[in-house]
């Protein structure tokens, strides 16, 4: 589970199938104290339509998002698994 | 899913048999601070490792795309494959609003 903050949105045409009806959020990792690592933001499903801005939690679980979109053959791995309140 | 820049392809005469007709790119990771102009103009080639990337989605040169690396790579495949980057979208748009503060 990775800690990021949601920077952004993507949108993709041509994608996986599984990738249908999917928003695709831009994250950025996060230090503890709340600033940007410097690593290039990565792109992940987001089925709870979080904000620009909010803190999230992404998992990195494959298997597990091959749940979520429901398709065993999804090549997806990161998705939004929870908004921070605080 | 990690953003990149389509920077060339790679052909290979001698290669494993689930490889056949397999498609692949050189992909170069792009820098947060051209995603958001990098589907309009070409991003400058970053500092970052480039990889080899299988392609099943047609993606072409200066393409902007998200790659998957790790064993995901190879859930697309119905046999086992040997595929460790795999792409799994081209963009059309990127909006990247860094957060200050």
């Amino acid at each position: 589970m990775l800690l990021c903050r949601v920077v952004g949105n993507a949108v993709a045409t041509c994608a996986h199938p599984s990738l249908r009806g999917s928003s695709l959020k831009l994250c950025q990792r996060e230090e503890a104290d709340g600033s940007a690592t410097s690593e290039p933001p990565f792109v992940a499903i987001d089925h709870f339509n979080a904000g620009l801005h909010q803190r999230v939690f992404v998992s990195t679980d494959g298997i597990a998002a091959r749940g979520i979109v429901d398709d065993e053959h999804s090549p997806v791995r990161n998705f939004i698994q929870g908004i921070l309140d605080d | 899913m990690r953003i990149g820049q389509v920077i060339g392809k790679a052909t290979m005469n001698r290669q494993d048999a689930a490889f056949r007709a397999a498609r692949w790119l050189v992909v170069n990771p792009v820098e947060g601070v051209h995603c958001n102009s990098a589907c309009d103009t070409p991003p400058p080639v970053s500092k970052l490792p480039s990889l080899i990337v299988y392609d099943q989605l047609g993606a072409g040169l200066h393409d902007i795309v998200g790659f998957v690396e790790g064993a995901e790579a190879t859930a697309p495949f119905d046999q086992p494959t040997p595929v460790d980057a795999i792409t799994v979208a081209i963009f059309d748009q990127i909006h990247h609003r860094p957060h200050e503060g």
